[in-house]
């Protein structure tokens, strides 16, 4: 989560040096920049994507993208927006390829994670993010997993800032029916199992 | 101190998700906060929105994040970074053999020596034979010749000659007034050349030469 503005300020000068000499070649500065992104990445395409070996291929595909265009980063966004609307656009294709190929399994997999939710409200949120609509959980993901301002989202995302909003408000309506419906299953099952 | 901008609700309203997340600038917040105070379904909200993001959070740390493991990024790096070098170092080499003007004058004659050489060695395509513009390249195997008629030939006559020696026309009359004239019955070469010259000597016939298609029957 971001803290201070100050604070703020001071990684982005810090990254925007770090992005500076990974631009001219140097690989220690690279393992920096892979290091402090790594688990906040690792967290953010873990919940796109529901494969461990994807996620690591796909973060390497980003740190590598980072790499190679280094030098293409012009400062007009933040240096984590660039990093992570890179990450989003590499996880959109890779959800993509995953429903291509395993759609039918990861219904069954949304059902059964459903049917095994417990009565802990913790538990709840990623199924019922699952049942979001990409655009609709990037967005709530991109606030509340990573800590984005709206500006920044549609930086990531890359659309306006409207629709950032408009995306978080149906998904905010969408959860506000779905996390009542979860906790009910979860209770009636857990009277079942009683 | 200037007093903090109003919001409308819907506005307010919009940016409940980024006051929870703190992600909003102070004079946003602050005129966000300010609407949150008077306003009973945006302090619901927020409540709403401080539980999603406290469940959020503590489902987010149930993951486990692997150690950082930077071999695989590290080795495609390598592979890019000599990929990379490998290019300018071939075009290194190219200006390093083409500094000297000799060596250019002397790559250059080679290169025009093996093309000249190339040039007249290559196997030349055979001559196709020679074909008059009003031959058929389409005729089906048989004999044929082709007739210039006298222009005093009528109609009449032209199909009597031709019912006489058993010869139809297959192609004709050419601009020229050239026809070609196919031999209904199987002869041999004597009866053709005999059939040329028959049609040589009739005053109504200007030319009569047999189709060279290689081959009789």
């Amino acid at each position: 989560m971001p803290n201070s503005i100050a604070g703020k300020g001071a990684t982005e000068a810090d990254e925007l040096a770090l992005l500076a000499r990974v631009r001219r070649g140097d690989r220690e500065a690279f393992c920096e920049l892979y290091q402090r992104y790594q688990p906040r990445l690792y967290g953010y395409l873990r919940r796109q994507l529901s494969d461990p070996g994807t996620v690591e291929e796909v973060l390497d595909d980003v740190m590598l993208v980072v790499w190679k265009d280094a030098r293409k980063f012009r400062g007009d966004a933040a240096v984590s927006s660039w990093i992570f609307g890179i990450a989003y656009r590499k996880a959109m294709t890779a959800m993509r390829t995953e429903r291509r190929y395993q759609a039918p399994l990861d219904r069954s997999a949304n059902a059964d994670a459903v049917a095994a939710v417990s009565s802990q409200h913790d538990e709840w949120i990623p199924v019922a993010l699952m049942h979001l609509s990409p655009d609709h959980r990037q967005v709530v993901e991109l606030t509340y997993f990573s800590g984005f301002s709206y500006q920044e989202i549609a930086e990531i995302v890359g659309c306006p800032v409207n629709t950032v909003k408009t995306r978080m408000f149906h998904a905010r309506r969408r959860l506000r029916v779905l996390l009542p419906a979860l906790a009910g299953q979860a209770k009636e099952q857990d009277r079942e199992r009683a | 101190m200037n007093a903090p901008e109003t919001v409308s609700h819907e506005q307010a309203a919009g940016l409940l998700p980024w006051l929870v997340n703190d992600s909003l600038v102070d004079k946003e917040k602050e005129t966000v906060l300010e609407h949150a105070q008077s306003c009973v379904i945006c302090r619901r909200d927020l409540d709403d929105l401080e539980q999603l993001r406290d469940s959020i959070m503590s489902a987010s740390s149930l993951k486990l994040i692997p150690a950082a493991d930077m071999r695989n990024v590290n080795a495609r790096i390598d592979a890019l970074i000599d990929r990379q070098n490998r290019g300018p170092l071939l075009i290194a080499r190219l200006r390093e053999a083409f500094e000297s003007p000799w060596r250019i004058a002397f790559v250059a004659q080679s290169v025009l020596l093996v093309v000249l050489a190339g040039l007249l060695l290559w196997p030349r395509p055979r001559d196709a034979e020679y074909t008059t513009l009003t031959q058929s390249q389409y005729l089906p195997p048989g004999i044929y010749v082709r007739v210039v008629f006298s222009p005093e030939l009528t109609q009449f006559e032209l199909i009597e000659l031709l019912g006489s020696l058993e010869l139809t026309i297959v192609d004709g009359p050419s601009n020229r007034g050239v026809y070609t004239l196919g031999v209904a019955k199987r002869m041999s070469v004597e009866d053709r050349d005999k059939l040329i010259m028959d049609l040589q000597e009739d005053p109504k016939v200007l030319f009569a030469q047999p189709v060279n298609r290689g081959a009789t029957q």
